[in-house]
């Protein structure tokens, strides 16, 4: 009987013991410069963000094959670690801490949930790791609890909803009485709210009649879209994403909703692939950089990478996350070093020729200038998915908060900086 | 508000509701005979989903395709109900009601990582089927046609279990095995067939609304979870095991949301789990329900 | 002789030798294992505080309440509220949230106490995601899907290595009082009424108040696992509230033994190593939990610890026949 305890006992502490590292104890020993560089990916591979996430991470491994392929950073490889947080909180913020204490990563990317990654911000601000944050985009990372150790290369909400709210306005210039719909977390309600101060400032007689809030992951919209179209609005803004996105086109449709109200949402490649013939031409949409947003020579060789590697198209996630690995290369070969401080340091200001043109860091509150884009959804004989036409693209630093605005933001946050 | 605005939401809130009283009832169903509460219930759903979208996309057959799909998938869950009921609940029996919820809310865990296994994380979608593609109008009003078809189709099973349950010899012994299933053992009924067919009736019943919700809108990872919590607001509203109480728990479930949604969206869902509540300390059987011996 | 040798084994384990080797062990973990592990260590502990509340209503009282984690949730955000919102010291939060927990328990087991079996589950369920979504709506108050950030423990608790001890000394105080509660005069009403409540209540026990009873002080040690928890990470999120936690405890005392009252630590500890060991493999974390738990459930029906006893009582038998 005791025999059975003691081998439970060792079960259970035998990987411990066979994985112990550095006793906790005992100081950490400093990593040697010709090291490989370590990179952790933590992703969310569970609910809506399970797909966005391999796809960002299939960016990521591209882009690291191919430094690993020219001989690394400044020689030194890149080691890839991804990691799962099953988009909960405390998953998260443990998964970060194993990157960080058992994996010892230089640097963090991902995550996809805005919740998880204010969490998992925390746990790795705390430690000085730097983080880039290429689809979490919630403004809370970099403005409202900014830490020196995140950069955004993402357009946040306030950014992307402005570019958007600006598209529809110069098309539809006199509409005035507006109704949103938008998934009710984070991400949505910062996006709405950024429109509704768009929108006054460009139009100050507009009304915003009635905000529909249907919970991340609704699957039956059809009670939110009679209820907008009773109020009869002249235009709606959506910051609807994904399979909800899908969800609630398919039902509005029949309701002739896109025939009667101009209607703008996050139409990209996941939704046409998945809607196919149902995706509604002439309506307009915004998104992040995806291939046919950007079709400029350097994207379209990452098109055939990627189409290589995966054997399908890549959207803006994986165009993101590719970006952000380049991103580091380009702060590390500048500070040369991989030493946090100094890679922070070179990183604002630097400019990164990346896959969706020039953007710049701005040094005050590390959000990248990264273009926002607008379009028309319409047919593309090339692509076996409806695409866009009339293609808007917004260099970040026309949207974005100005300094000010950031700093007013930072006041009231308690941030200083 | 005007009529129509009003006369609107009530239909869409109709329609909700006939989605959820074809998933609820097949819950139902099996709490009433079984006294098994399946957690797993929402995952056959969404596993019913899923193959609807592969077997469609396999068959390519215009027109016709999405409903032999629907069929199709129904009949494969319900092969697959057989499975889980001969090899892991039949056991479980014997053992108390925990154990069976509990092995229940193991196969949530494992269904979900099937699923995520064959189909990935991606979010799929599959066209309305013709000839439901446009809408209807009522009073002036549009109204898709695919939601009277769930409509009709939530008539049509309510009208079969109800034929089943009071006007057939096995709905006899279904209604005497619910009360005192010692009793129908005793009479030589054979109980484990009898169980068995229920809940394969229920797994079918989850399958087939699974491929049925696919056209509506996206099929997609966490359905499952999603699905399974509104049909216990449903069931335990209306009464678990009660076939009239699933009904009215669908349509008060589907109204609270919809109306919900007009007034206040951020709390639509708050307000079913305090309807939830409510009838839960009021009446804890539910409207409809009997109480537990 | 054998008979000598069982009874000496048996005595052993009673004496409690083993639970001092533990307990030395816990201390001596920081200056043997690494930084991570100790994390999950702490994990472990927290983790098998809230099971050991479950265990609670479950092994002891024979009810399966399906909604601890809105307990948990709220001694945690309990106590990240009350900091970052209202400046107050750790000490106090940290009590106010256990506090929280338990009134909220008082309040939602009125309700549910008047049930059994599988009712008292689904109400306990209800009840449970109705404080979730009130916490996860009420974003202008709680921070809704984005959780409160920032909550840290007093400087000299803020290394992981001061925070394990910190947890591992709650840990140690909370089990015993909770062993304390279960073997006395208060515990053994519980086993009655488990065993029999309608003879329980024939002897004049008024049965409502001890099963209330009963289920504020799960409450409670729920809440205070939470409020362990929030400092820990230095965040709340109300994912934390949602039923499929509440289901986690279950799941750790199914594998570990309901019986027993050291059951569902040993279950945590092995779920909570074994999940931080394979997520590092692949994401499929589900369908081995799912299996595993099927496995405990046809296999060792009285979880590992039950099965271990049962070979000792049986092999107590062989020996006093022979």
């Amino acid at each position: 009987m005791l025999a059975v305890f003691v081998f439970i006992f060792t079960m259970i502490f035998a990987p411990v013991m066979a994985q112990a590292g550095a006793p906790a104890a005992k100081a950490a020993v400093k990593a040697a410069a010709k090291d490989p560089i370590r990179l952790g990916a933590i992703w969310d591979y569970a609910g809506p963000c399970y797909m966005l996430s391999e796809s960002a991470v299939q960016g990521i491994k591209i882009a690291v094959d191919e430094i690993n392929a020219k001989g690394g950073i400044m020689g030194r490889k890149i080691d890839l670690i991804v990691r799962d947080t099953e988009m909960k909180v405390d998953v998260g913020a443990r998964e970060t801490k194993d990157l960080i204490l058992r994996e010892k990563v230089n640097f963090l990317i991902g995550p996809c949930s805005s919740g998880v990654a204010l969490a998992v911000q925390v746990v790795h601000a705390e430690s000085k790791v730097l983080r880039i944050t290429c689809m979490a985009n919630t403004e809370g990372q970099v403005v409202d609890k900014f830490t020196p150790y995140v950069a955004q290369v993402v357009p946040n909400t306030y950014m992307e909803a402005v570019a958007a709210t600006r598209f529809m306005n110069k098309k539809y210039p006199a509409a005035k009485k507006f109704c949103t719909i938008a998934p009710d977390y984070e991400y949505g309600r910062r996006e709405e709210a950024a429109f509704a101060e768009e929108i006054k400032k460009l139009v100050p007689d507009s009304e915003i009649l009635y905000q529909a809030w249907p919970k991340p992951g609704e699957k039956d919209f059809t009670s939110f879209i009679t209820a907008i179209m009773a109020q009869k609005p002249d235009a709606v803004h959506s910051s609807l994403f994904g399979g909800d996105l899908v969800a609630f086109t398919k039902q509005a449709a029949p309701y002739g909703f896109f025939e009667k109200i101009p209607f703008i949402a996050l139409y990209d490649l996941p939704v046409f692939i998945a809607l196919g013939a149902d995706a509604p031409e002439g309506i307009m949409a915004f998104g992040r950089g995806c291939f046919f947003m950007d079709p400029n020579p350097k994207m379209m060789e990452f098109v055939d990478k990627y189409r290589k590697a995966r054997g399908a198209y890549p959207d803006s996630w994986a165009v993101q996350a590719y970006d952000s690995v380049y991103l580091i290369k380009a702060a590390v070969e500048k500070a040369k070093s991989s030493d946090t401080e100094k890679v922070i340091t070179a990183m604002e200001g630097i400019t990164l020729d990346s896959l969706r043109g020039k953007f710049t860091i701005r040094p005050l509150d590390h959000m990248g200038s990264v273009p926002c884009y607008q379009g028309i959804i319409a047919k593309d004989p090339n692509y076996p998915f409806k695409v866009w036409k009339d293609i808007v693209r917004v260099p970040g630093d026309q949207v974005w908060r100005s300094e000010e605005g950031v700093k007013e933001v930072w006041k009231k946050t308690g941030v200083t900086r | 508000m005007s009529f129509d605005v009003i006369f609107n939401q009530f239909l869409s809130g109709i329609a909700r509701g006939a989605l959820l009283f074809l998933v609820a009832s097949g819950l139902s169903l099996t709490f009433g005979v079984l006294r098994v509460l399946n957690f797993a219930h929402g995952s056959l759903y969404m596993l019913g989903a899923f193959l609807s979208y592969s077997i469609w996309k396999w068959l390519l057959i215009p027109v016709y395709g999405f409903y032999v799909a629907t069929i199709l998938s129904a009949l494969v869950i319900a092969g697959i109900g057989l499975l889980i009921e001969y090899t892991i609940l039949r056991r479980l029996y014997a053992r108390g009601w925990p154990e069976q919820l509990l092995a229940t809310y193991a196969l949530i865990l494992i269904i979900t990582d099937i699923v995520k296994w064959f189909w990935g994380g991606e979010f799929l979608s599959i066209p309305r089927p013709e000839p439901f593609t446009k809408a209807v109008f009522l009073f002036g009003f549009p109204f898709p046609s695919y939601n009277f078809f769930i409509i009709i189709l939530g008539l049509v099973l309510v009208f079969f279990l109800w034929w089943l349950v009071y006007k057939t010899r096995l709905g006899d012994i279904i209604r005497a095995a619910a009360h005192d299933r010692d009793m129908v053992s005793a009479l030589g009924i054979p109980i484990p067939w009898l169980f068995t067919s229920i809940f394969v009736l229920g797994a079918f019943i989850a399958g087939l609304s699974g491929a049925v919700t696919a056209p509506y809108g996206a099929i997609a990872l966490g359905m499952d979870i999603e699905i399974i919590v509104e049909c216990f607001a449903v069931v335990v509203i209306g009464g678990m095991g009660s076939l009239p109480g699933t009904l009215l728990g669908s349509f008060i479930v589907g109204q609270v949301y919809s109306f919900g949604i007009m007034y206040k969206p951020e709390l639509a869902l708050a307000f079913i789990f305090m309807v939830m509540a409510i009838v839960l300390v009021i009446r804890p059987w539910g409207i409809f329900g009997r109480p537990e011996r | 002789m054998e008979a000598n040798k069982t009874d000496k084994k048996s005595s052993w384990l009673k004496s409690g030798w083993w639970l001092i080797l533990l307990i030395a062990a816990g201390i001596a973990a920081p200056h043997v294992i690494s930084e991570f592990y100790l994390l999950i260590l702490g994990e472990a502990l927290i983790m098998s505080l809230f099971a050991l509340s479950f265990n609670l209503l479950f092994g002891h009282m024979g009810q399966l309440p399906f909604g601890q984690a809105a307990f948990y949730g709220l001694g945690g955000y309990g106590i990240a509220m009350l900091m970052t919102k209202f400046q107050l010291n750790f000490w106090l939060s940290f009590l106010a949230g256990i506090g929280l927990a338990a009134l909220a328990g008082l309040i939602i087991g009125i309700f549910c106490v008047r049930l059994r079996g599988i009712y008292f589950s689904i109400l306990t369920l209800a009840f449970g995601q109705l404080i979730f979504v009130i916490i996860y709506k009420w974003h202008d108050f709680t921070g809704g899907d984005d959780g409160i950030q920032g909550v840290f423990p007093p400087e000299f608790l803020k290394t992981p290595i001061s925070y394990y001890y910190f947890v591992l000394l709650v840990f140690c105080i909370a089990a015993f009082i909770l062993w304390r509660i279960t073997n006395s005069p208060f515990g053994y009403i519980l086993k009655a009424m488990r065993e029999n409540s309608e003879r329980t209540e024939f002897l004049g026990i008024p049965i409502a108040r001890y099963q209330l009873t009963a289920f504020v002080i799960s409450a409670a040690f729920a809440g205070l696992a939470g409020a362990l928890w929030a400092p820990f990470y230095r965040s709340v999120a109300p994912s934390t509230l949602m039923w499929i936690k509440s289901g986690e405890p279950v799941m750790a005392t199914i594998l570990g033994g309901a019986g027993l009252f050291f059951g569902p630590v040993l279950g945590t500890f092995i779920i909570t190593f074994f999940h931080a060991y394979i997520l590092g493999f692949t994401h499929f974390w589900p369908i081995i939990m799912g299996t595993l738990i099927l496995i405990v459930i046809f296999f060792l029906p009285g979880g590992i610890l039950g099965f271990i006893k049962e070979k000792l009582d049986n092999r107590k038998k062989r020996d006093r026949q022979s």
